[in-house]
């Protein structure tokens, strides 16, 4: 069956199972250039989905699914930092095995927020160059 | 005091071929012209002229640190050296009278070599500081180093000894001082001294102790110290408030006018990102030849300061908010839309250009009003403003210098007009003018003649009983300066027609040149002469009989016109520049534009119409003045014909053809006929009694006059430091 490459018509048939059909297979090619199949080793309270599968060669074989909602809007700053160890290769148990340490000051992860409205904006730290005039307040008018 | 040296008088009455009287002119044949060779270059120049302006003649240029055109003649720092031939040592060309058959090199072996040792001697002693130095850039020593200099160094302090230091003088807060980078040329000294009449510098200690200084620390006390900071070759004396801002090659040049006194004064203004950094004065023989006063050098730092940036209306809390120009401009076209004829007026101050007081004058002739005022009052009675020659300065700022005899009245031209302080000063020097006064007794840097401080000693001179009459009745080139605060005076207009009176009287004794004008009029502010070109009328008078509803202040600050002038319930729109005292009583604000933020015209007490160019752009929602008006008047529904410089300037020309032509001084004439009608202003009224007064007699009364100068920091340092000088024993 390898000798004819059938075995990649199954797997084909395979990872279009594992994925939900044919429609959902599409979107998700659409969604992410690229139709996988993988373990699930876990979820993070965002909602991304992150999944193994070492068949696929280093590099490529961990990845992460986006949360849906984002639709097209995602992006690689989304993934929180305890996952984002396990997604680069730093470590290879993933906090599902092995839980962060928590700290009470441990702020919650926020996501690249460029070209949002709620993006940083530097402000000037050098005077006006031009000093308006501010007209007094409650100046004695006669009407 | 200093006049020239009597030798230096004689030998000049000599010349001209008369006895006496110095200033004449023209009665002395021209003196045979001397030959001499620059350069194997021959050249023909005047005897008495010195071997560095000849070869100036021949188009060689000497180098030179301490010789400077306007100034006495100093030859001590010696870089001006030259080879003459048949002379057994090197001459200063700058002190040296050319002689017959001259023959100089000033490429020769021997004068580079002579060149070389002067610049080696003078880097001995100066720092090399040229990286933190404000002089960096433009400064004759760093660029004739490069030139002349000798191309290594054989300074090697082998003893650590150091270089020669010098203590900083603290001479007031205009100009900062390093005096170890003084090279002694005394320029700044003879500066003082003769132009500025400030006997304050000068130097002690001798040979590499010499310092130039004050001696004891006081500040410079003078209208015109910023020009020593142009003079100096080297960076020891630089602007305080300049210091460590930009470098020359930074900065962006815009020749323009300067609007702080009525003379006009060519400018450079130094602009660099939106950003006006210094004023610097431009060459203009007419007006202020190389000088320029201290407000307007240094008063550019009010022009960022206090400015209307944004369009305001007053809210229902009767509170000034910023609006939209949209806003504003309906707001401002409600108020004036019932308005007709008399029941609207515009009164402009004294930083207004021609161009606005074209369109305002315009947009109130079309809303049936003739009501156009300027802040300055001159006096209306005789042939008032109608014939120019009545308010102009008609002997031209340059005239002075052929004058004999100048008489003052109810002025102190040193601090109303510091340039043409320096003109009489410089006729007082040279051509041994003599001046009188009528007013409060001042400081004018030179002596004159007290006629009286009272209006009773103009009848008196006019009369011939005062003894300063028969000077004034033997002058042959007399003028008559009056002051625009004499007339502003109830009995202006008698004080004016009085002159008129004296002058003709003057006249028609038949000595006086036919095309001599004796009848000055020296203006205080830069927009009276365009205003009464384009006929508006002089003072607020009329606007306070007609108490109109809705008011037009174009820039008008000095508080002439006050709310309870006005109709009750009036609208006051104020356009300018400065958050001032207009500003404050306005209920719409419209930004306008400052002098170095439009092309715009404004004419000098001459009569000169020149005009300003875009430095920098107005700084946030303020336009030019023009457009503003040219903006209102669409929407009012009555759009006035002009869209573009050149045609709002067509229309000027269409009501003054003076205002265009730029650089020119229009001659103004009927002197005879102004005198005849002078008497109905005499019938009219008498002199009173109070002494004639002059609101700047000190120099702290000069720094602050207008609105941008008001809003300057610098300008209220300097007032406080003269006033510090004043408690000081010094």
């Amino acid at each position: 069956m390898s000798f004819v490459g059938l075995d990649k018509v199954a797997k084909l048939f395979q990872i279009v199972r594992a994925n939900g059909g044919v429609m959902r297979s599409l979107r998700k090619l659409y969604m992410q250039d690229e139709l996988k199949i993988g373990t699930l080793i876990g979820s993070d309270k965002y909602g991304n989905k992150y999944f193994e599968n070492n068949e696929y060669f280093y590099g490529r074989n961990r990845w992460v699914e986006y949360n849906p909602k984002h639709n097209l809007e995602y992006d690689g700053s989304m993934v929180p930092a305890e996952w984002f160890g396990w997604l680069h290769y730093k470590t290879d148990s993933p906090p599902t095995v092995k839980p962060p340490v928590q700290y009470k000051w441990i702020s919650d992860h926020t996501d690249n927020k460029s070209g949002t409205p709620d993006q940083y904006v530097p402000f000037t730290t050098t005077p006006p160059k031009i000093q308006s005039w501010v007209p007094p307040k409650k100046s004695g008018s006669s009407n | 005091m200093m006049r020239l040296p009597v030798h230096r008088v004689l030998q000049k009455a000599v010349r001209h071929g008369v006895s006496g009287n110095g200033a004449v002119r023209g009665l002395a044949a021209a003196p045979e012209k001397v030959e001499v060779f620059i350069d194997d270059k021959r050249v023909l120049v005047e005897p008495g002229t010195t071997v560095l302006q000849a070869a100036a003649v021949a188009g060689v240029e000497i180098p030179r640190f301490c010789y400077h055109d306007r100034l006495s003649i100093a030859g001590n720092c010696r870089m001006c050296l030259v080879e003459v031939e048949k002379s057994l040592k090197p001459v200063a060309s700058c002190a040296m009278p050319v002689m017959k058959g001259m023959r100089v090199k000033t490429n020769s072996e021997a004068t580079r070599k002579a060149r070389e040792g002067v610049m080696e001697f003078l880097l001995i002693n100066h720092p090399l500081d040229c990286p933190i130095c404000d002089q960096g850039g433009e400064c004759d020593l760093q660029d004739q180093s490069m030139t002349f200099g000798s191309d290594k160094s054989r300074f090697t302090d082998i003893h650590f000894s150091g270089k020669r230091a010098v203590e900083d003088k603290n001479i007031g807060p205009l100009v900062k001082t390093i005096m170890t980078r003084c090279i002694h040329c005394t320029r700044c000294i003879r500066f003082a001294s003769e132009v500025a009449g400030v006997d304050d510098m000068g130097t002690t200690g001798r040979g590499s102790d010499m310092q130039v200084g004050t001696y004891v620390e006081k500040m410079l006390m003078s209208e015109l110290s910023g020009n020593i900071i142009d003079l100096c070759p080297v960076g020891a004396l630089t602007s305080k408030p300049y210091a460590f801002t930009a470098r020359p090659w930074e900065t962006r040049a815009t020749e323009s006018i300067d609007v702080m006194d009525a003379l006009g004064s060519n400018i450079v203004v130094s602009t660099r990102t939106g950003e006006v950094l210094r004023i610097l004065p431009r060459m203009n023989d007419e007006i202020n030849e190389e000088w320029i006063a201290d407000k307007s050098r240094f008063s550019c730092d009010g022009l960022k300061r206090q400015r209307l940036t944004l369009p305001m209306l007053k809210n229902q809390n009767g509170e000034l908010t910023p609006v939209e120009w949209e806003d504003a401009l309906v707001g401002v076209a409600q108020a004036l839309k019932s308005a007709r004829g008399n029941q609207v007026a515009a009164i402009a101050g004294g930083l207004a250009d021609a161009e606005a007081l074209t369109a305002i004058k315009d947009l109130l002739n079309r809303l049936d009003s003739e009501l156009l005022c300027t802040e300055e009052i001159f006096p209306l009675d005789g042939s008032g403003t109608d014939l120019r020659s009545n308010y102009l300065l008609n002997s031209k700022i340059a005239g002075i210098e052929e004058a004999d005899l100048v008489l003052l009245v109810g002025t102190n031209p040193r601090f109303e007009a510091p340039l043409l302080n320096t003109r009489l000063r410089k006729s007082w020097i040279n051509n041994e003018l003599n001046v009188g006064l009528i007013g409060p007794k001042v400081d004018l840097t030179y002596s004159y003649e007290h006629v009286g401080s009272g209006p009773d000693s103009l009848n008196a001179v006019l009369e011939g009983k005062h003894a300063f009459s028969k000077q004034l009745q033997n002058a042959k080139r007399p003028i008559i300066i009056v002051g625009s605060t004499a007339l502003q005076r109830a009995d202006g207009a008698v004080v004016l027609a009085k002159i008129q009176k004296l002058c003709s009287t003057l006249r028609a004794k038949g000595s006086i040149d036919q095309d001599w004008r004796v009848l000055n009029v020296l203006h205080r502010v830069a927009s009276q002469v365009a205003a009464l070109d384009l006929g508006y009328a002089p003072g607020a008078q009329k606007i306070r009989d007609a108490k109109p509803k809705v008011l037009f202040m174009l820039g008008a600050d000095e508080g002439v016109i006050k709310r309870e002038d006005l109709a009750p319930g009036s609208f006051i729109i104020y356009q300018g520049h400065h958050g001032d005292k207009g500003a404050e009583i306005a209920d719409a604000v419209l930004p306008g534009a400052a002098y170095t933020e439009k092309q715009a015209t404004y004419v000098n007490t001459e009569g000169r119409a020149q005009q300003t160019i875009v430095a920098v752009t107005a700084p946030g929602m303020a336009r030019e003045d023009w457009k503003i008006v040219r903006a209102l008047s669409e929407i009012l529904g009555i759009k006035l014909p002009y869209d573009n410089l050149n045609e709002i300037r067509r229309r000027m020309g269409e009501i003054a053809p003076n205002l265009t032509r730029y650089g020119d001084v229009e001659d103004a004439n009927y002197f005879t006929q102004a005198a005849q009608l002078a008497d109905l202003a005499l019938g009219k009224g008498s002199l009173t009694t109070d002494p004639l007064d002059v609101p700047l007699k000190e120099l702290e009364d000069y720094y602050m006059t207008n609105s941008i100068s008001r809003a300057s920091p610098t300008m209220a340092k300097c007032i406080q430091s003269v006033r510090k000088q004043r408690q000081s024993k010094y």
